[in-house]
């Protein structure tokens, strides 16, 4: 029997496959069900952005923004719009700073919902995903009365935003908000704490803290290795130093730590940190302009800057480079998900390929952040 | 004896936990469901109910239209092609093209924010779909026609006012630079915001 010829198989995962989250691929090297090997293969939805920013100007940029990550698009708008700020030493009201707030924090439970559904279905439990995508959908119908659109917001402006909440728009975000904190209570008996949810997801690809560092893992992925880092608390920006809000962080309680069960917990306990962040934002809103005076014709002073927001996806920067034009001479956006992707091959040898498939769903990449 | 009392305890985990998740998905049977049967068995139309906000569809009122050219320059992707002569001896402003190309817009608003009469605004209507990408060039203007010219504190022509009203109210909803006016959004007409259709809301 030993004389059995056996080899590698190489496979290819993507670009078109439903657990891959947009257009990603995989080429695999597998020894049976175990992967020696999954190297990425990124740019299947590159757009040029950066370069469309060359060509359209700095307020009709914006709209390209949203493109860049359209799960959570309030936060390119949000980093865009200060970016600029930051060039031409503009001053946003303090209603706009708190409107972005608002807007950005419910982009982001709108955003971590749809990732913890996602995990849901990529193991192939198709209820959370539903249930998940019903409070994202009351999410999404706020926005849409704020801002007149559901994915592609284009709310922001240079120098603010383009408009003030509606009339009784803060009852329904706070009615929001009270329904929300027990749907969370409900989701984690439905799904999270489901021993077999657990023990699929636990000590599966699990990062330290010290690898998180050397791949630059961003966001809810670096938090869930144990590192205590949040752009909002710690290079704050924004109104954010006026909340009081924790940073959760993981701590391998279920076996190791990092683990997909950590990187997943970490955006279940998001939500409510975010809840908590707009239920002081929606109080403590002042009144006020919410756009500071821009001319039509902006013209940044020749310069650099490099701006950083902490999105749904960790920790963006947006560098922009103007050379005293109407349009900028570069841009470039570093995003959470490119960092993700470089870690995989790494993470990859010797798991199961479906295995694969739960890394790629507890990274939370989306596919048109990778590419821009 | 150890492993077996793992086993029969991760056992009763999973069978308690399944029984947990079953009775979430139970109680949803006795909720009112967030669903609605779209485009069919609906009580209004889904365009009805939308938010006075809502990007859909750009529509342009000529009969307001000023011929400033604001929402040509303001738009990104250059999807609004407008020609206006001026006509030197009456100084009216004749515009004899005003086309959208629907297949190239991505509803952005940029163009509806800068209009000074909201002649250019976005409509709720969103089923815009069609055989060819010719058919989605939106031709505002068959024959030229002369371009709305505000006349100084006289009061709006009776045939335009209706429209200018309405225009206002929306170019009102635009945050203004600068400007500290929450009052001019609460009078933006709730008629429009307001559900018909019983969408269960949150809360509830």
């Amino acid at each position: 029997m030993s004389m059995l010829r056996t080899e590698e198989m190489t496979l290819n995962m993507g670009p078109q496959h439903p657990s891959t989250h947009g257009v990603l691929r995989f080429v695999i090297r597998t020894d049976g069900e175990v992967m020696r090997e999954a190297i990425p293969d990124v740019g299947y939805l590159h757009r040029s952005i950066e370069k469309i920013a060359e060509k359209v100007g700095y307020h009709g940029f914006m709209p390209y923004t949203d493109r860049v990550d359209y799960v959570c698009a309030m936060f390119t708008n949000q980093a865009w719009g200060m970016a600029c700020e930051k060039l031409a030493g503009v001053e946003v009201p303090r209603r706009g700073e708190y409107c972005r707030v608002i807007a950005a924090e419910f982009n982001r439970i709108a955003s971590h919902l749809l990732t913890v559904g996602l995990m849901g279905m990529d193991i192939g439990a198709m209820t959370p995903f539903v249930h998940a995508l019903r409070e994202r959908e009351m999410i999404n119908d706020l926005i849409e009365e704020l801002c007149g659109a559901r994915l592609t917001f284009n709310y922001m402006r240079i120098g603010g935003v383009a408009w003030d909440l509606p009339p009784g728009w803060r009852d329904k975000a706070l009615a929001y908000l009270d329904h929300l904190e027990p749907i969370v209570n409900e989701f984690n008996a439905l799904f999270s704490y489901n021993k077999i949810c657990i023990e699929r997801l636990a000590k599966v690809a699990a990062i330290g803290p010290a690898d998180a560092i050397d791949y630059n893992l961003v966001g809810p992925n670096l938090r869930a290795a144990g590192v205590n880092w949040d752009v909002r608390r710690d290079l704050p920006y924004s109104v954010y130093p006026e909340f009081d809000f924790e940073i959760p962080l993981g701590s391998g309680e279920w076996g190791a730590i990092g683990d997909a069960m950590d990187r997943y917990m970490m955006r279940i306990r998001e939500l409510t940190q975010s809840a908590r962040i707009l239920r002081q934002a929606l109080t403590q809103i002042p009144d006020g302009p919410v756009l500071a005076k821009v001319v039509r014709n902006f013209k940044p002073a020749a310069g650099e800057c490099q701006v950083r927001v902490e999105s749904a996806r960790g920790d963006q920067g947006w560098y922009v480079v103007s050379d005293g034009t109407s349009y900028p001479w570069r841009v470039h956006v570093r995003t959470g998900s490119f960092a993700a992707m470089g870690m995989i091959q790494k993470l990859s040898r010797g798991l199961m390929i479906a295995d694969l498939v739960v890394l790629i769903a507890s990274l939370d990449v989306i596919a048109p952040e990778i590419d821009r | 004896m150890g492993a077996a009392a793992t086993y029969f305890r991760h056992l009763r985990e999973a069978v308690v936990s399944i029984f947990d998740g079953m009775a979430v998905s139970a109680s949803h049977l006795i909720r009112r469901p967030y669903t609605i049967q779209y485009p069919d068995r609906m009580p209004v139309r889904v365009q009805d109910t939308l938010p006075f906000r809502y990007r859909g569809i750009l529509d342009v009122d000529l009969e307001i239209c000023t011929g400033c050219l604001a929402c040509d320059r303001a738009c990104p992707i250059d999807c609004i092609a407008i020609a206006i002569e001026k006509n030197a001896a009456t100084r009216e402003i004749v515009i004899s093209q005003f086309d959208i190309d629907l297949a190239k817009c991505m509803y952005c608003g940029l163009c509806s924010e800068p209009c000074p009469t909201g002649a250019i605004h976005h409509t709720t209507e969103f089923e815009g779909a069609d055989f060819s990408l010719e058919s989605l060039i939106r031709r505002f203007i068959a024959e030229p026609v002369v371009a709305y010219k505000a006349k100084k504190g006289a009061e709006p022509d009776v045939a335009v006012a209706d429209l200018l009203t309405r225009g206002m109210t929306y170019v009102d909803e635009w945050a203004q630079p600068g400007s500290d006016k929450p009052a001019a959004v609460a009078a933006a007409p709730q008629a429009a915001v307001a559900p018909v259709v019983p969408v269960p809301g949150p809360g509830k």
